[in-house]
């Protein structure tokens, strides 16, 4: 598997988990702002803000992955 | 005949009978306390199913979970379209398809640019040949 390929699908990833979180958040904004704020915008901008951070999260992490050691911490007795 | 005694309040005259108080009963008053907690559970139970549910089709979860999300809801939707539109008796042409990966995209653009921009000087030459070509044949 080519490196460029896999990175390749890591932003094939990124940009659907985008859309995807966008597209989400918009929509629990907009339920949220008809229920209990009165119609107002601001819970929709505030929904698609979040969806967007959530995804550039997942991206970072998606990105990053390679790099980053899990490790156990073994106790010595 | 009204009139303004001092102090400001209206004398309504002797005719005017002072209006009985309607105590509301027991029940309406148990109702009027509890309808706006009604509300609320009833709202609240709206939002918090429709979080549980985009929670529940991996909408909030990882980056491969949204993206497994997305091409289930590409293979869906066509087909949702096509029922509700023939239910409808609406013709609309066919959707298109939207399955395409933006890395391939944007690298086929990139190669695509690059490569005309490597054969742009050669171009630009002949081009500039065939232009002097015909103006000297217009003019002769």
């Amino acid at each position: 598997m080519a490196s460029e390929g896999e990175l390749g699908r890591k932003w094939d990833r990124c940009m659907a988990d985008s859309a995807v979180k966008l597209g989400a958040g918009f929509g629990l904004g907009i339920v949220f702002s008809v229920i209990f704020f009165k119609r107002k915008t601001w819970p929709i901008a505030f929904g698609s803000g979040m969806g967007l951070g959530m995804a550039y999260s997942n991206c970072q992490h998606d990105f990053q992955s390679p790099y980053l050691l899990h490790g156990k911490f073994v106790k010595v007795s | 005949m009204a009139t303004a005694a001092p102090g400001g309040r209206r004398d309504r005259g002797a005719a005017a009978l002072p209006r009985p108080r309607h105590r509301p009963s027991p029940a309406a008053v148990m109702a009027a306390r509890l309808l706006p907690a009604v509300k609320f559970v009833i709202k609240g139970s709206l939002a918090g199913a429709a979080v549980y549910m985009a929670y529940d089709q991996g909408l909030l979860g990882s980056g491969t979970q949204g993206a497994e999300a997305l091409r289930k809801a590409q293979a869906a939707l066509p087909p949702a379209i096509q029922e509700w539109t023939s239910y409808l008796g609406w013709e609309l042409p066919p959707t298109p398809k939207f399955d395409f990966s933006p890395s391939d995209s944007w690298n086929k653009g990139v190669q695509t640019v690059m490569s005309a921009l490597s054969v742009a000087p050669t171009r630009a030459c002949e081009y500039t040949v065939e232009g002097w070509k015909y103006v000297k044949d217009l003019v002769k």
